[in-house]
């Protein structure tokens, strides 16, 4: 990509015909692989054994049916690294290499959480052996069952192992500021792999549910006896029974932008790149397996119960994980940040006190079919804040009829001067955090911004005027009687 | 006593320790005219775990033996405050208690919060009930404003339930001095008219002002400087420190000088008789010169980088 | 007006009417000397000292007296300029220390943008995010001088930089001071004495520790208001013109508009017309003059935005209020008795003149205590009650030249000046003339200030050397006069002796005690020569001497002479050296010397700076203690927190919470106030004294003030009561933000020595504090200034300790998900 960009800067500096041939079939090239689905890059980075690479042919080809670059790299190989120079060599990495124990020195969870920082975006894949994920997890506050115990669940009654379990995403589960991100999917997916708790973190969100009849169980030296495995999951060292739809078996989470303090890169948007991240109970969810296996359900029919077959919803469900992950979906961004008085066009240097502010903000968010930004008008609950230490101002920041993705108010600045901050500081749980600061100093009026005339202070006006009269008419007479005077003196 | 002691001592069950417990307390503090003399066990009654009242304690060491003389200053004012919290209201007094430990009483107690200082002043806040606060840490009174009681009084009521009725006793025989001496003023002025209206008395003030001011007299009383250094040195070699004796010295080298110059500008132009008047010149020059180089040999004392020397 | 008689009595042994009319040939024979050259002092002037030849025409001599008096005055002008260089050749042509830099950078503005810009002109980097709204917090008077002069050259297409104009102004102003001070002592005794005096500011150590070149301060220029201001009211007191009570008035306003200081103008002038009209001095002159002054000046003082209302609310201002209308009543009081003449009307008159003024500053007192009228403000209030700034207002208590002044500073600073000053004011009451109690008066009230506040030694320094040049030139106009008096017979000279003696015996017995309290072998000369004080006090007390004065001998002449001589000389070597080696050091660049003896510059600040300013956003916050606030606006263009404009204690307090907490309680406040660096100044390699360790404790105390619960001064201490920053030193010492800075990876510098602090000798622990909110930037050579980035929050939610533990620990990553475990359900 970067290659094919230098490529056409020369092109244009350049005269020679052949070249500017060459290069124009090469910038096509290009832009017919560049064309993906994501908001922040193409090239995919899947950490997974060579030799399992045929498991995930069918997620592998939909992702490159999406215009991603897919490089496949096993946990030992020394290359391609994940990060060179400091900078991230791909913009997506997926980690299916959950049941491998140890793993090339630069895939650590360091690296990991540089990447994030980086601007990276990872879907995890944990495994039922403690590597290294299992130690990554804390830190973004998921909370997993000991090791080696996975999600079991006997209903509905089947025929597979009570730890391969078909699971309903139901959409009522989603609350309404959040971005739902299976809304797609209609089938059951199946699932094989450990659950996880979510501690109260904002930037995490369940994405699926675990069943509300199942539960975490080591049920391998126990075969079948599920009052056992119930009974030495009790016991397990007092950590509680992991059961219940609590748990959650996808969850993701976004970075937080740091800063906002309006200096320097600070300033607008900032310069922190927003990365999100999935944490998958297991990598079979992606696996050709799972995808074409069939979910039988019995069905109550008014002839006693019928057996009927119903595709998975693995593939739609793992294109729409990774599509989150790889921020097709629920991206929003700010395009346009304008300020001014009312009547007027331009943002001035420094607003007086008592100002009448309009400020207005363009939202756009990103659409993969055509993977161009449009305006987006559809946030209902933006608002604005006029901050110096503490919010003067926080009103609500409505979408502006007939324009669309423009967001505008006007507000009255406080009686107090200073150095305030205009703050757009919007986070929902699935959507990209819209974080926006810009400073401007609100200075008192001007020595003659003051009223001229006071009508209350007439009294002084009378004082001065009726001073000035009286030294006058004194002074008048002072020099009209000057001769008396000076005859007095002359007698004394 | 003793069985309040043993029961605190054995934490049982201490929501009723502290009951009565606290009953006890308010005895104590009723008998001890708003202050409670702390022994050990006490101190552990009166600072339980669980209280549901505040309480402010003055780590002393009033013994004379202990030579601690903030101790003896501080005392009186901390009784002060204490007794003017008993004028509150029942409910409330109850809720706060004043405490005084001295170290010969207790000394168990200053080794176990390894105190090494005395007076200190600390309060405990309430564990329990409407006003109880979530760090159980005594914040410790600061003496940078003195010993008096008016902010030791001000600090305190942040802490107690109400703020502290506490009003600084009127002084009366200051007042009384004051009327006395303004009235024997009125009464003598027509005795003392003249004298006030000589300008040489006048003269004499403001002399003695400036030379006392000039000494660095302002400095030692701001910074309260000793008279003197603890070895009988009477002179503080820095530039910016300074002992009470120094202000007499030097006021009285520049008062001699000044003198010597008076003498010759109003005094030897006026001798009747050449002898006398040469001598007299010669004997203020010679002063002059002397205690100048004396001056010079007092800043060099103080300022060890100065170059420069007379006679001496 | 019966008690004015009789003081006049006492003190004149004539009837009232009389004086005044002897005090107003005084006057007269004054005036007439010196009017002329009041428009332009040097072109005449009375002679004094040597006795002239017959046969040169006196013009001739007044010319040639005036010729050589404007050639000295020359001379002095280029002392007082050129000792005022050291710093630029020492150093080079710097803006010194900390106020200097605001002024520096405000006059920038002015010169660049105009005066109503300047006016205007709203400072958001300062303070930040509250901001300062520069022009009307600040005396313009400095900036507007420099501009003006900018504006001047400039229109004369001489291209002067602005910095250089501020750099020079102080010395170039030290020549006025030196002129207005000649004019002043004028007045008092004559030209020759002004001449003295002029010297003596000229080059005296206590007023040049405020105007060494670079030193741009309000200083520079408020001494030369503060004198001409009041040359001008003795001016106009001693002839009641109104032209020169309108002109102090001007001379005022500029004070005003230059310096805070200009409460003392306010303050004096009222005492002096009071005392005045308590001896009975009331006349049509002191009426004119003062209320002249007192109406223009308090109106044009008003214009000042900074000042606005306070002339009418503050009470440092009431004084002149009252004794305005104490005027009024008593010049009304004196026409009424000048119409009437029945003694009990008059007495009656008496009476209720006293009562109503009783009546005023009782109300006065009344107001100021109900608090109607605004209470006095703290650094007035401070200079009263001594304990009162610590108690109350620690920032003020915490600035240096606030602290209380040791008798080596008077020293240092005035030299022999300072015992001549009382033989001066000894003078001045031997024939007490108005100006004289000015004098008197000021020298009471200056040596009072000056004890209690160094930098009020400023304000003392121009009246010790006008009453110490009046006693030396008085002396010298005696030892030089070559005229001998004739020798008189014994017996009429004992006689007038004795009977002086039997006549005044008790001011002998008075001047004798005065002697006495002096000294002992000063009591002992007292004493022997009785008679000859009596004489002088008789004389002195007569208008014209009771015999003639004078020197018998060349060699007694010649002894004073080359002893006052010495005593110049001397005072001059003093001078240079002090100047030299004290005041000329702009505390931005240190100088120390290498072991080989040659200087050794350290220019930790300005290295500093200079990386912020290279380094850092455009619009970074700074976040130091305000002793560098100015500093770093006028050096880095960066914004600062809190500067040395301490107009805000609790955003100050705010720093001294940041500074004094550990660091997660002070990351909080961090953020809020979007600070991007913290500077801290550390001495602890070089044992520079001045670091802000040693400062510690005020912000601790300062910060008390607010939150007196959550910072207290005593966890600073070890049990001990000590102050420590070694292994012994208390937890929240070790924990706070500033130490952890200060001692930041202080311990590596040294390997395996140990690590010494240079400045408080103490051994700092080997394992030194640790980062975690906020991450070294920048360190100067010699680790003078430190330079600290706070770090943006985490971007996986995590508090930045824990994430530095992840960060770090590579090793011990395995252990760590067990232990989360228990969290759940």
């Amino acid at each position: 990509m970067r290659a094919t960009r230098s490529l056409s800067g020369t092109t244009v500096s350049s005269i020679f015909t052949l070249l500017l041939v060459l290069c124009i079939t090469l910038a096509f090239g290009s832009s017919a692989t560049a064309k993906s689905a994501s908001s922040t890059g193409d090239s995919v980075l899947v950490i997974l054994d060579s030799a399992k690479k045929v498991d995930y042919s069918i997620f592998l080809q939909g992702l490159e049916a999406k215009g991603y670059t897919v490089t496949v790299r096993s946990p030992r190989d020394e290359s391609p690294l994940l990060i060179e120079d400091g900078l991230p060599n791909f913009s997506h990495v997926v980690f299916l290499a959950s049941d491998t124990k140890n793993f090339a020195k630069d895939i650590s969870p360091q690296t990991l959480v540089e990447l994030l920082t980086l601007g990276t975006n990872l879907v995890l894949t944990l495994g039922l052996k403690q590597n290294l994920l299992t130690s990554l997890a804390p830190e973004f506050s998921l909370l997993l069952p000991p090791p080696a115990t996975p999600l079991v669940s006997f209903f509905p009654e089947r025929s597979d192992s009570p730890s391969v379990i078909p699971i309903a995403f139901d959409t009522k589960s989603v609350p309404n500021d959040t971005f739902s991100v299976l809304s797609q999917v209609e089938n059951k997916i199946w699932f094989s792999g450990t659950p996880f708790a979510l501690s109260a973190n904002p930037l995490l969100f369940p994405i699926l549910h675990a069943p509300a009849e199942s539960f975490a169980a080591d049920l391998s030296d126990s075969p079948g006896l599920v009052a056992d495995a119930l009974a030495d999951a009790a016991e397990k060292g007092g950590e509680g029974f992991w059961a219940g739809s609590t748990l959650s078996v996808v969850a993701g989470f976004q970075t937080l932008i740091g800063g906002g303090t309006g200096h320097g890169n600070d300033a607008g948007p900032g310069e922190d790149k927003q990365s999100r991240v999935v944490w998958v109970g297991g990598p079979s969810l992606f696996s050709d397996e799972f995808a074409t296996k069939k979910v039988v359900e019995k069905v109550e029919t008014e002839r006693g119960k019928s057996v009927v077959e119903k595709p998975s919803g693995n593939e739609q469900a793992a294109m729409d994980i990774a599509g989150w992950a790889f921020q097709e979906h629920g991206v929003l961004r700010i395009d346009e940040v304008k300020h001014h008085k009312v009547n007027q066009t331009d943002a001035p240097e420094t607003y007086t006190t008592n100002d009448e502010i309009v400020y207005t903000v363009k939202i756009s968010s990103f659409n993969p079919t055509t993977g161009k930004w449009e305006r987006y008008s559809d946030l209902k609950d933006l608002q604005l804040e006029f901050t110096m230490l503490d919010p003067h101002v926080r009103t609500a920041l409505p979408a502006v009829r007939g324009q669309k993705g423009v967001y505008s108010t006007t507000f009255r600045a406080p009686d107090r001067h200073g150095v305030f901050k205009f703050v757009i500081n919007y986070k929902r749980k699935g959507f990209s955090h819209l974080l926006h600061t810009l400073i401007v100093p609100v200075v008192p009026p001007r020595h003659d911004g003051y009223p001229r005339f006071l009508s209350a202070a007439w009294p002084y006006y009378i004082g001065a005027i009726s001073t000035s009269v009286g030294f006058l008419l004194f002074s008048a007479i002072y020099l009209a009687g000057e001769v008396k005077e000076e005859k007095k003196s002359k007698k004394e | 006593m003793k069985l309040f002691a043993f029961v605190s001592f054995l934490a049982i069950p201490l929501a009723f320790a502290a009951k009565d417990g606290k009953d006890k307390l308010i005895s104590l503090a009723a008998s001890g005219n708003g202050v409670i003399r702390l022994d050990a066990s006490t101190f552990d009654l009166l600072t339980a775990p669980n209280r549901d009242w505040s309480v402010a304690i003055q780590f002393t060491a009033l013994d004379p033996r202990r030579r601690c003389t903030p101790c003896k200053e501080f005392d009186p004012s901390w009784n002060a405050v204490a007794k003017a919290w008993t004028t509150v209201s029942a409910e409330q007094r109850d809720n706060h208690f004043f405490a005084t430990l001295d170290f010969d009483e207790a000394p168990t107690v200053f080794q176990k919060l390894n105190l090494a200082s005395a007076p200190l002043v600390w309060v405990y806040p309430p564990t329990e009930g409407p006003r109880a606060s979530t760090r159980n840490l005594p914040s410790k009174y600061d003496f940078s404003t003195g010993y008096e009681a008016g902010p030791l009084s001000i600090h305190l009521s942040n802490h107690t339930p109400v703020p502290i009725p506490y009003k600084a006793p009127i002084d009366w025989a200051r007042w009384l001095t004051v009327v006395a001496g303004l009235l024997s003023f009125a009464l003598t002025l027509r005795f003392i008219a003249p004298v006030l209206q000589s300008r040489w008395l006048w003269g004499a003030v403001t002399i003695i002002t400036s030379l006392t001011m000039n000494g660095g007299f302002m400095f030692t009383r701001i910074r309260g400087s000793p008279y003197t250094g603890h070895d009988g040195a009477w002179i503080s070699p820095g530039t910016q420190t300074q002992f009470g004796q120094e202000v007499q010295v030097v006021a009285a080298v520049y008062g001699t000088l000044a003198f010597s110059f008076v003498m010759l500008t109003m005094i030897v132009p006026y001798q009747s008789s050449p002898a006398r008047q040469r001598v007299q010149v010669y004997l203020w020059s010679g002063v002059i010169m002397l205690v100048y180089s004396v001056l010079v040999t007092l800043f060099r004392v103080k300022n060890r980088g100065y170059p420069f020397k007379l006679l001496l | 007006m019966a008690i004015h008689t009789q003081v006049w009595r006492a003190v004149y042994g004539k009837s009232a009417d009389a004086i005044e009319k002897s005090v107003e040939n005084v006057d007269e024979s004054i005036r007439a000397i010196i009017c002329i050259p009041r428009l332009f002092p040097f072109t005449f002037g009375h002679v004094d000292g040597l006795p002239l030849s017959n046969n040169v025409s006196p013009t001739t001599v007044a010319n040639t007296a005036s010729l050589l008096r404007i050639v000295a005055f020359g001379l002095i002008s280029a002392a007082a300029i050129a000792s005022r260089l050291f710093a630029v050749i020492n150093f080079e042509s710097i803006i010194h220390e900390f106020d200097p830099w605001f002024n520096y950078r405000a006059t920038r503005v002015l010169a660049a943008k105009g005066f109503y810009e300047f006016w205007n002109w709203f400072d958001p980097t300062a303070w930040y995010p509250l901001g300062r709204v520069v022009g009307g917090t600040v005396y313009p008077g400095l900036m507007a001088t420099s501009g003006v002069i900018y504006n001047f050259l400039h229109y004369f297409n001489l291209p002067v930089d602005i910095r250089n104009i501020c750099v020079l102004l102080a010395p170039g102003f030290s020549a006025l001071t030196a002129w207005a001070t000649y004019m002043f002592t004028t007045e008092m005794k004559d030209s020759s004495a002004g001449l003295l005096a002029a010297a003596f500011i000229g080059i005296v150590p206590g007023y040049i520790s405020r105007s060494v070149a670079g030193s741009y301060d309000n200083e520079a220029i408020a001494i030369f208001l503060l004198m001409i201001t009041f040359y001008l009211w003795i001016a106009a007191l001693k002839q009641g013109s109104a032209l020169y009570g309108t002109l102090a008035a001007v001379f005022y306003f500029y004070m005003v508009a230059a310096w805070g200081g200009y409460a003392f103008i306010t303050n004096m002038i009222p005492v002096h017309a009071l005392v005045l009209l308590l001896m009975g001095r009331f006349s049509g002159r002191l009426y004119v003059a003062y209320c002249s002054w007192y109406a223009i000046g308090t109106l044009s003082s008003m214009q000042v935005p900074f000042v606005g209302f306070q002339p009418v609310r503050t009470s440092e201002h009431m004084g002149a209020l009252g004794v305005f209308g104490l005027l009024q009543i008593v010049a009304f009081a004196s026409l009424v008795r000048s119409h009437l003449s029945s003694k009990q009307f008059q007495d009656l008159l008496t009476v209720s003149v006293i009562s109503m003024g009783l009546l005023g500053a009782g109300a006065f007192i009344v107001m100021t205590y109900k608090g109607w009228i605004a209470p006095w403000t703290g650094r007035f209030y401070s200079l009263w009650d001594t304990g009162y700034a610590k108690k109350y207002i620690p920032i003020i208590a915490s600035v240096s030249e606030h602290q209380p002044t040791a008798w080596p500073s008077f020293f240092m600073d005035l030299q022999f000046l300072i015992f001549l000053f009382p033989a001066g004011v000894v003078l001045c009451f031997r024939d007490l003339r108005d100006e004289h109690v000015f004098v008197i008066i000021y020298a009471v009230v200056a040596s009072y200030f000056a004890g209690v506040m160094v930098r009020l030694m400023l304000t003392l320094t121009p009246v010790v050397c006008v009453s110490a040049a009046v006693a030396l030139s008085t002396l010298l106009d005696i030892y030089v006069d070559v005229a001998e008096p004739a020798v008189p017979e014994n017996e009429n000279s004992s006689a007038n002796g004795t009977g002086a003696a039997t006549a005044d015996a008790k001011k002998a017995k008075k001047n004798a005690a005065v002697g006495s309290q002096a000294g002992p072998n000063a009591a002992a000369a007292a004493s022997s020569t009785l008679s000859d004080i009596v004489n002088a006090a008789k004389s002195s007390s007569k208008s014209s001497p009771s015999k003639q004065k004078g020197i018998w001998g060349a060699d007694a002449r010649l002894v004073i002479i080359l002893n006052a001589i010495g005593m110049l000389v001397y005072f001059v070597f003093h001078c240079t050296w002090v100047t030299a080696n004290a005041y000329s050091s702009p505390s931005v660049v240190l100088a120390s010397s290498n072991p080989d003896g040659s200087q050794h510059l350290i220019d930790d600040y300005r290295e500093a700076y200079y990386w912020l300013r290279m380094n850092t956003p455009q619009d970074a916050v700074v976040m130091s203690w305000w002793d560098y606030g100015y500093q770093i606006a006028g050096m880095a263009d960066r914004g600062t927190l809190v500067d040395n404009n301490t107009w805000n204690n609790t955003h100050i307090a705010t720093v001294g919470k940041a500074m004094s907490s550990p660091e997660e309680i002070a990351y909080p406040i961090l953020r809020q106030h979007d600070v991007d660096y913290v500077l801290v100044i550390f001495g602890g390699l070089l044992g520079y004294s001045g670091d802000d360790i040693n400062k510690f404790l005020w912000m601790v105390r300062i910060a008390q003030g607010v939150w007196p619960d959550e910072i207290q001064e005593p966890n600073y201490f070890t049990p001990t009561g000590e102050y420590r920053v070694d292994e012994r030193a208390s937890d929240a010492m070790k924990n706070s933000l500033m130490y952890k800075m200060s001692y930041y990876r202080f311990a590596e510098l040294y390997g395996n020595g140990n690590a010494i602090d240079r400045v408080r000798n103490q051994n700092i622990p080997k394992i030194g504090p640790t980062l975690d909110y906020v991450e070294e930037a920048f360190t100067s050579e010699n680790w003078i200034v430190r330079i600290f980035k706070v770090r943006k929050e985490d971007p996986l939610g995590r508090d930045l300790k824990s994430a530095n533990a992840f960060a770090q620990g590579k090793k011990r990553k395995r252990s760590k998900p067990v232990s989360r475990r228990r969290a759940v359900v």
